[in-house]
């Protein structure tokens, strides 16, 4: 019984998709039975107005440096989250195991430390190289 | 909260640390030393290992790691294993373009995933071990960056990697969200309640999916043949021994710790499962003819053969036989005769194939001319992994079989799994020797020029030789340390 009671909780979201689905399939049907047809033609088919003409690649290309940075920036900014919870329950956890809560952070910041000196000494943070 | 109890991942991972640290000054001509010394870091861990540490009663970490015969058992299986591993490495180096240092880094990182995946006794430890295992693999596989091979490996293993995770993930959180609990005891005190609940029950069967992926068993196999083939050499003998035997271990702790009521329940299934798996492993190794792609279907047979021992416990948990751990401390066994001859066998590719582009069978030909040595280890190993005494793979196969049919009269289903088993172990029969016969009676040799061995090759060799004869003809220690190890099982 109580397998199901959870199921139906979800009966809402399951009827949301059903109408999501079905309007939208709904739409597409209609404007092909009552949409106007014209003549179609390479040009009538190209963006026009709202759009650029798509000339070249997709995506830009950009220098694979970007890349870097965007890992080394998660890697530190991970830090920086788990610091906050930390510093904000710490004088709470102190009077209880103090040492604990105090090496759990030192030696986290010990490996994301080591991960630093490995960041610098293999030039990640050198852009010019 | 007992911190020491984890002293094994501390030293590993302080090693890992300490070796990524030197590298950075280490020029490249000597950074093969550093493979050496990482496997001499090791060794002292281990010696620490057998010598001071003993199984303990208090678990560590809120209940989520315990430090008992099983986890210790395990750990030291993963250590000897990335020894070698990390030995092979060294002598592989010459073949990576960069990053040697690291290579070595991300086994020793690899292997503290799997020393906590010994100890996991929550789900969330074992995701964390189980993703730590994964990801370093990920890296690993696609470590030979100019290898089109290599890459495709790294991509394969990547994207089943994270299908199997989800399907893990996605277990864990229907089983957590049906009975609230996410320790393997805690559990186990509620799983019998559940039993009918088929959200829990569909939950645990997606953890035993990610598990299958692990182990690569059937059908969750179809990544192994293409990973293992592309992978570089030592991570393709650390993925069929280290990762594989990972799986193992937490499917043991899943299967027998967390929910043994339910697993009495699967029995039916994981004979199904363990069949097919040995029979699809055979025959599709039949016609390889790459060395590494017919291990990876070989070791998607012994996956099943493992499987049929834990199938054969799994019989056991409902009614009371006399020696109700024998399928799991089979398995154990097994794991051990298995973990020589893969590692010796990649050992022997690793040298002999060194200057050949892919690794064909072809290729061995007249390697019993070029290096007696490396000849006689190949031939020994493929002899164990079929199973012929006095090697460790006969008698490991003998206590699985055995194991099995002692639950035949309870259920006949059983009889047909060992028969299933048997046609595996005589087809297996046939392709061994097509390596043995490339290696010794192949008259296509091109290169009759001997390979030179160095010094810690050879001594690696031996150990392989050594303890595939000795885990052969006196079973007894090993036996003895399963037989304790799975004490910790609720058989």
């Amino acid at each position: 019984m109580e397998e199901q009671s959870q199921l139906a909780q979800y009966l809402p979201v399951l009827m949301l998709g059903v109408l999501a689905v079905a309007f939208s399939f709904g739409m597409l049907v209609v404007s092909v039975i009552v949409g106007k047809k014209g003549k179609r033609s390479p040009i009538k088919d190209t963006a026009y107005e709202c759009g650029m003409l798509p000339i070249g690649e997709g995506g830009g290309r950009f220098s694979v440096k970007f890349y870097l940075v965007a890992m080394l920036f998660i890697l530190f900014d991970i830090e920086v989250v788990f610091l906050y919870p930390w510093a904000v329950v710490y004088r709470e956890m102190l009077k209880q195991n103090g040492g604990l809560i105090l090496g759990a952070m030192l030696s986290f910041l010990g490996i994301l430390f080591v991960g630093y000196i490995y960041a610098v000494k293999k030039r990640a943070f050198d852009w010019k190289s | 909260m007992n911190l020491a109890l984890l002293s094994h991942e501390w030293l590993v991972v302080a090693l890992g640390l300490c070796l990524l640290v030197a590298d950075l000054w280490t020029p490249a001509s000597a950074r093969r030393i550093l493979g050496y010394v990482a496997a001499a870091g090791l060794g002292a861990i281990l010696l620490y290992s057998l010598i001071a540490v003993r199984p303990e009663l208090q678990p560590a970490c809120g209940n989520m790691y315990v430090l008992d015969g099983l986890a210790l058992f395990f750990k030291r299986f993963f250590l000897a294993a990335a020894i070698i591993v990390l030995l092979m490495s060294a002598e592989f180096f010459d073949r990576l373009q960069a990053g040697i240092g690291e290579f070595y880094a991300l086994v020793l990182f690899a292997l503290t995933g799997m020393l906590f995946a010994a100890s996991a006794n929550d789900f969330a430890l074992l995701f964390v071990s189980l993703e730590l295992i994964t990801v370093t693999f990920y890296v690993l596989a696609s470590f030979q960056r100019t290898r089109l091979n290599s890459l495709e490996a790294g991509v394969k293993y990547l994207i089943m990697g994270a299908l199997s995770t989800s399907f893990t993930v996605f277990g864990i959180a229907l089983v957590y969200g049906i009975s609230r609990k996410l320790n393997f005891n805690d559990l186990a005190a509620v799983a019998p309640q559940f039993g009918g609940n088929r959200i829990f029950l569909f939950g645990l069967l997606l953890v035993l999916v990610g598990l299958g992926f692990k182990i690569a068993a059937f059908p969750f196999q179809l990544w192994a043949p293409d990973v293992y083939q592309g992978a570089p050499s030592p991570t393709t003998a650390f993925l069929a021994v280290g990762s594989k035997a990972a799986g193992f271990v937490l499917l043991l702790r899943v299967l027998f710790v967390a929910v043994p009521d339910i697993t009495a329940q699967w029995s039916r299934l994981l004979i199904v499962i363990s069949g097919i798996t040995i029979l699809y492993g055979n025959l599709c190794a039949i016609p390889q003819r790459n060395i590494k792609r017919l291990l990876g279907y070989s070791s998607i047979a012994h996956a099943g053969y493992m499987l049929l021992g834990i199938a054969a416990s799994a019989a056991t948990i409902a009614n009371t036989t006399q020696n109700p751990g024998a399928g799991a401390a089979a398995v154990l066994y097994y794991l051990g005769g298995y973990l020589f001859a893969v590692l010796g066998a990649f050992t022997v590719i690793c040298l002999a194939l060194r200057h050949v582009e892919n690794e064909d069978i072809p290729a061995l030909a007249g390697l019993g001319q070029r290096s007696p040595l490396l000849a006689t280890t190949l031939t020994l190993a493929m002899v164990s992994l079929a199973g012929i005494p006095p090697l460790a793979g006969f008698f490991g196969k003998f206590l699985l079989f055995k194991a099995a049919l002692a639950q035949g009269p309870a259920h006949p289903a059983y009889y047909w799994l060992v028969a299933a088993a048997i046609a595996g172990v005589v087809i297996s029969l046939w392709y061994y020797f097509g390596v043995v016969h490339a290696v010794y009676w192949s008259k296509e040799a091109a290169n009759l020029s001997p390979i030179s061995i160095s010094r810690t090759m050879r001594a690696t060799l031996y150990a392989c030789v050594a303890g595939m004869f000795f885990i052969g003809l006196c079973p007894g220690p090993l036996l003895d340390c399963a037989a304790e190890a799975v004490k910790a099982l609720r058989l």
